[in-house]
């Protein structure tokens, strides 16, 4: 018997195969593209966002981006331009294989050599006359990542880890070597492509696999190797003290010490009160001999209309609040103050926030009398409606999720398909609005006969279903009942979660999960098991927010100072220390006009209305950016002009610089306000002045090296106004006083 | 399996999963005001090949906000019929070719300038269009995408210590920001108007008077004070770096005679105002036009060392009465733009200043029932001139009646991305949104050759 060339090649080849065989399927099988091919594509990097993946391909060939569109690859690769890619004819001249083997220009270069079983995977199935399989092959439909959690203990040590896939038929495939591997934090811990993990320096992140449409992670903990780490056993106010303390030793990491009753004060007044103590507050407080005072303080807090006035803005800013005069737009500063008074009223009355949310998503009727309609038109500032925006805002808003990403692919971060975007997006299909009595009045309503959306890559039509949901909300009903009952269930953990890390974030600084709004399984939290507690304790307490903040701000966890340990100087992610935040704009702008004395009018509000008790109103059109005011704009407030969390900035800038030296809202207030002028009648003597400027806009005294130096600078001119004033803007120039720290 | 079977060359596993807005400051880069986003990102840049050879150092870009109307401009037609054609007669170029009437100076300097007719939009709707024009997409729920002169800051940034992105007077609204790139490659905003009526003086620009050098330097000093305890506590090294960073160019932009001047007119002669043109009133809204001072300012700004000035200038929008708007805005836009290009090659910044004057739509062919037009973004006319564009050329051109175009159609994306080549930037390059997602500078933007001298 003698075998032709071809057949020897065959065989050579099939029996590499089986060498491989766990990597690009059993010998026996026909090559399929799906099963053995797309996932080369999706290894060597073909198919990623910066290469053939790209939205408008590369170089002339394009895939989907990391392999969603099976059906579409094949005809790219097998159909359009017939003959090019693959060669049924001489496999080894597909242009496929020449460019990933480098053999001819390539712009993404060599991605494996002929003798790879990537190459193998693919020259067998265009040997075997590059068959299609749709529907022919079981699809994967889940991945795991073992092991689960890794602790090195020094840097350089290593762990390999393994990916296993299962397939809708029940079988299961080793495909470590088909995987894609990442590190959310390379400096912690690098993973190769071969799923290889190598721990560098001191600290924790996670690692990721990903095949197919799923991505998984592998928590990694780095302990330096030469430290003789105790735990100091700091006591614990509750369980969120529990939580990070437990993260914290894991870590290796311990606590800064308490911050001191000065620190504590105006950090507990400016987060829960958006302005600091006045000098009486802080007198009050520091002089109190009780040893619960700083929970009393926070309970006091808790109860004031100054705490409603903050959720107000923050859930203003999100919610798009602005009043305008253009009719059509439907965003009239009637529609607006009504909703914004609706808000202000629910935060005041501590409504539970899941009836907050629920009563927003199923409200209808009039913009002008209906708060809660106003959602609609809000998020929009249009005069149309349009279903993507609103499941795409609903999403982020509501749960973190950010499923616009599934509009044009599947989440490539996360689980979320075509399918799961086009099936919400279904949900807001029917919503729709007509003209009220009077030009500014518009009825919001749903209309069930609405068409559901399409998907579009198959064209077929998706119905109605919530987020992961597995079957559609029933037809001819308004989907929004079904999907505030979804969204708002005490065990749907997207939306407490969502809730419970905003909520953490405005009073640590950051979130367990960051951006606020991204939540997805490659960006897993910092703390799962707090962030957990905290959602569960949310929905236990009945989505009571005062409750939430209640445990957040008793906390050792949110009383530390921000001064470091030997341990913890590089942790800003664990709240080992209090973080330093700048003060948002209006918080800043409250502040100022606090500490100076007098007020600071808003046109179109009435006189005494604060910074953070304001919204923009503009004349005309709403749809774009409008902080509101040019001090906002400089400090970051909001421009509402999204949803998107990433709108409030708190970045220091050199334009916010420039306005507290040479702008109108310092200069002005500090000789305008009174405040020294006061102080120098008061016969008061330069210390005591001194002091009582620091109290005024630190909310501390100042150290004796401070007051010498103020004394200094002072000198012979103790009745100089001007002195005084310098060492006030010299006050609310620093760090400390643009930043709780 | 051997351990180098997948090459981590040019496409993947160097962009890790870094989060948006995650402002890790990292050792020195902190100091810098750099954020590990933003290495990723100039890594991004620098990774890429084959870049353009710069010509122009800096770009003046002149918006006429509302869209101005093409026949009534650069693109007289005047062979159409009347409802078509307007109400302008035409001037004849130095170059033998034609401008609307309207622009009688811009004609005796045609030899300098190239005039693209085929530019073509998208959308002729003002938000959607503007925002295209300042940055190279339409806008979507997505993502924000930054302006060319914020992509061009975070490219090159400051020269001189002055703020690479200048906006005379303001930004437009609707133009986008900083989009993904961070806030501090934002335009520095003058919000005070160099041409409009009682002194000019940008906003928080200069020590106010009343506050003597005696007290500004106490105040600086009095403030090392107050920082030091924070310093000491060592809570934030890299924050009280950048803040102290801020706080230096913020005291030298104040204290400094030049960086003051660049944003002063007060020692340019008359004759130099004259030049500009500025004393034209408009009478629809009877104040200034302003234009001459704000070009005067630009060049001054550019010369001063900033890389990108965006100037605007009066309202285009005429769906009603398109001759009196025109009679009204045009003879001050005619004068400074020709003041303007006159100047600069006089000073022989002409060739590395690039200066272009866009709008974000053209207007309908047909003059409509109110003797105005209407919308339209199928073709319009774009100027630029200097930095390496060719001198005296009309190039493609739109139909007989300014409805299509005829030959040598522009998109808009290559009209922008001929803008960053001129600049030395290959606009296919791309930038990391959060960190992760790679996005073209400008999409599907091609270099129009016949413009490139």
């Amino acid at each position: 018997m003698s075998l032709s060339l071809r057949q020897l090649v065959a065989l050579a080849i099939s029996t590499m195969a089986i060498v491989f065989s766990p990597i690009v399927g059993r010998a026996e099988d026909v090559p399929s593209f799906r099963r053995d091919v797309m996932p080369v594509l999706f290894r060597a990097g073909c198919n990623s966002g910066t290469c053939h993946g790209s939205a408008r391909g590369k170089d002339g060939f394009m895939l989907s981006l990391f392999g969603y569109d099976a059906k579409g690859d094949y005809y790219r690769i097998t159909q359009d331009l017939v003959g090019r890619r693959v060669n049924i004819a001489v496999p080894e001249q597909s242009l496929v294989l020449l460019k990933a083997t480098g053999k001819v220009p390539h712009t993404g270069g060599e991605l494996f050599k002929k003798d790879s079983p990537y190459y193998q995977a693919i020259y067998r199935w265009i040997e075997a006359g590059a068959p299609d399989d749709e529907d022919k092959v079981p699809e994967p439909v889940e991945i795991t990542l073992t092991p689960e959690r890794m602790v090195f203990t020094g840097a350089k040590a290593t762990e390999q880890t393994k990916v296993m896939a299962r397939y809708s038929d029940g079988s299961t495939r080793d495909v470590t070597h088909l995987a894609r591997y990442l590190s959310n934090n390379s400096t912690t811990a690098v993973i190769d492509p071969n799923g290889k993990v190598t721990a560098g320096q001191h600290g924790d992140t996670y690692v990721f696999a990903r095949f197919n449409r799923f991505t998984i992670g592998s928590e990694v903990i780095v302990l330096p190797a030469d430290s003789n780490y105790q735990w100091t056993k700091p006591p614990a106010q509750n369980y969120v003290d529990k939580l990070v303390y437990d993260r914290l030793q894991k870590l290796h990491l311990l606590p800064s010490e308490l911050a001191d009753d000065e620190t504590f004060v105006r950090r507990v007044f400016l987060d829960l009160t958006g302005v600091p103590p006045t000098p009486e507050q802080y007198a009050t407080f520091v002089a109190d001999k009780s040893p619960n005072k700083r929970d009393q303080l926070v309970d006091e807090l808790l109860k004031t209309d100054a705490f409603a006035d903050v959720w107000t803005a923050i859930w203003a800013e999100s919610l798009r609040v602005k009043g305008g005069g253009y009719a059509p737009s439907a965003t009239d500063i009637k529609a607006a103050e009504t909703y914004f008074e609706w808000i202000r009223e629910q935060m005041q009355q501590n409504r539970p926030l899941n009836e907050f949310v629920a009563d927003q998503v199923v409200a209808s009727g009039s913009n002008l009398t209906n708060g809660p309609a106003n959602l609609y038109t809000m998020l929009v500032h249009d005069v149309r409606f349009i279903p993507k925006n609103f499941a795409a805002d609903f999403s982020q808003l509501f749960t973190g999720v950010q499923i616009q990403c599934a509009e044009c692919h599947n989440h490539p971060f996360d689980r979320w398909t075509m399918d799961d975007y086009y099936g919400f997006v279904s949900i807001f299909n029917g919503i729709q609005r007509k003209q009220g009595a009077e030009p500014r009045e518009f009825y919001i309503y749903n209309n069930a006969a609405a068409a559901p959306a399409k998907n579009i890559v198959n064209d077929r039509p998706v119905p109605a279903t919530v987020l992961g949901g597995e079957t559609p909300i029933a037809p001819n009903t308004d989907p929004r009942v079904a999907l505030a009952k979804w969204l708002t269930a005490p065990d749907n953990e997207l939306f407490s979660r969502n809730l419970a890390n905003r909520i953490w974030a405005h009073y640590m600084g950051r979130g367990l999960v960051e951006p606020l709004d991204d939540m997805r399984i490659s960006n897993p939290p910092t703390n799962k098991p707090l962030l957990d507690a905290l959602a569960q304790h949310l929905v236990d307490s009945k989505f009571n927010l005062r409750a939430l903040v209640r445990d957040i701000c008793t906390s050792r966890a949110y009383q530390l100072s921000s001064k470091p340990n030997a341990t913890n100087a590089l942790d800003d992610r664990q709240f080992s220390r209090s973080r330093l935040r700048r003060l948002r704009a209006d918080v800043m702008l409250d502040t100022i006009v606090q500490v100076t004395g007098g007020e600071r009018g808003f046109g179109n509000f009435p006189q005494g209305t604060k910074a953070i008790q304001f919204y923009p109103r503009t004349s005309g059109d709403t749809g774009g950016p409008h902080p509101g005011d040019p001090f906002f704009e400089t400090f970051g407030r909001s421009s509402r002009a999204t949803i998107c969390a990433c709108e409030t900035k708190t970045e220091p800038t050199l334009s916010q610089t420039l306005h507290l030296i040479a702008g109108d809202t310092l200069q002005g207030r500090i000789g305008g306000g009174g405040v020294v002028p006061k102080l120098i009648e008061s016969n008061a003597t330069p210390e005591a002045i001194i002091e009582t400027l620091y109290i005024r806009a630190l909310s501390r005294k100042p150290s004796a090296d401070e007051l010498a130096g103020m004394l200094k600078l002072v000198g012979t001119s103790t009745k100089d106004r001007r002195v005084y004033e310098d060492l006030f803007w010299s006050l609310m120039n620093s760090t400390e006083f643009m930043f709780n720290h | 399996m051997p351990q180098s079977l997948l090459r981590a060359s040019g496409c993947f596993d160097f962009r890790s999963l870094l989060n948006r807005r995650q402002a890790v400051q990292v050792g020195v880069c902190g100091a810098l005001g750099l954020t590990l986003g933003d290495l990723f990102r100039q890594r991004a840049l620098a990774d890429t090949k084959g870049k353009p050879e710069p010509k122009a150092l800096s770009v003046i870009q002149l918006n006429l906000p509302g869209g101005m109307a093409q026949q009534e401009s650069w693109d007289p037609k005047p062979e159409a019929p009347v409802e078509y054609r307007g109400a302008f007669n035409i001037a004849k170029t130095n170059t033998g070719e034609i401008f609307s009437e309207n622009f009688s100076r811009l004609s005796k300097i045609a030899d300098k300038l190239t005039i693209v007719r085929s530019v073509v939009g998208k959308i002729p709707d003002h938000g959607q269009a503007t925002y295209h024009l300042f940055t190279g997409y339409t806008p979507t729920t997505v993502i924000d995408y930054p302006q060319m002169g914020s992509v061009i800051s975070q490219a090159f940034g400051p020269r001189h210590d002055m703020p690479p992105y200048v906006a005379i007077p303001s930004l437009p609204g609707y133009s986008g920001g900083t989009g993904y790139l961070g806030s501090k490659f934002g335009a520095f905003q003058l919000h005070a108007d160099p041409g409009g009526q009682g002194k000019f003086q940008v906003r928080d620009f200069s020590v106010p008077k009343d506050v003597s050098s005696e007290q500004f330097h106490r105040r600086q000093a009095a403030r090392e004070l107050v920082e030091n305890r924070l310093r000491e506590s060592q809570a934030a090294p890299d924050l009280l770096n950048t803040m102290d960073e801020f706080y230096r160019r913020a005291y030298s932009l104040l204290s400094s005679k030049k960086s003051q001047q660049a944003f002063s007119l007060s020692d340019e002669p008359q004759s130099m105002l004259d030049l500009y043109g500025h004393d034209y009133i408009l009478k629809a809204r009877r104040e200034p036009a302003g234009i001459g001072p704000r070009l005067l300012l630009a060049r001054r700004l550019v010369e001063a060392g900033v890389r990108f000035v965006t100037v605007e200038y009066g309202a285009w929008d005429s769906h009603v009465g398109i001759k009196e708007d025109c009679l009204d805005r045009m003879p001050a836009l005619d004068h400074a733009v020709t003041g303007l290009i006159t100047d600069l090659d006089q000073r022989g910044l002409l060739d590395t200043t690039l200066v272009m004057v866009t709008t974000e739509f053209g207007r309908t062919p047909l003059v409509n029932q109110s003797n105005g037009r209407d919308h339209w973004a199928r073709v319009y006319s774009m100027l630029l001139a200097g930095g390496g564009i060719t001198r005296g050329q009309i190039y493609g051109a739109s139909d007989a009646t300014a409805a299509e175009p005829a030959r040598d159609a522009v998109p808009l994306e290559d009209f922008l991305y001929t803008v960053y080549h001129q600049l030395g930037i290959d606009a296919n390059d791309e930038l990391l949104a959060f960190g992760t997602r790679p996005i073209e500078i400008v999409k599907d933007g091609k270099l129009v050759k016949g413009i490139v001298a």
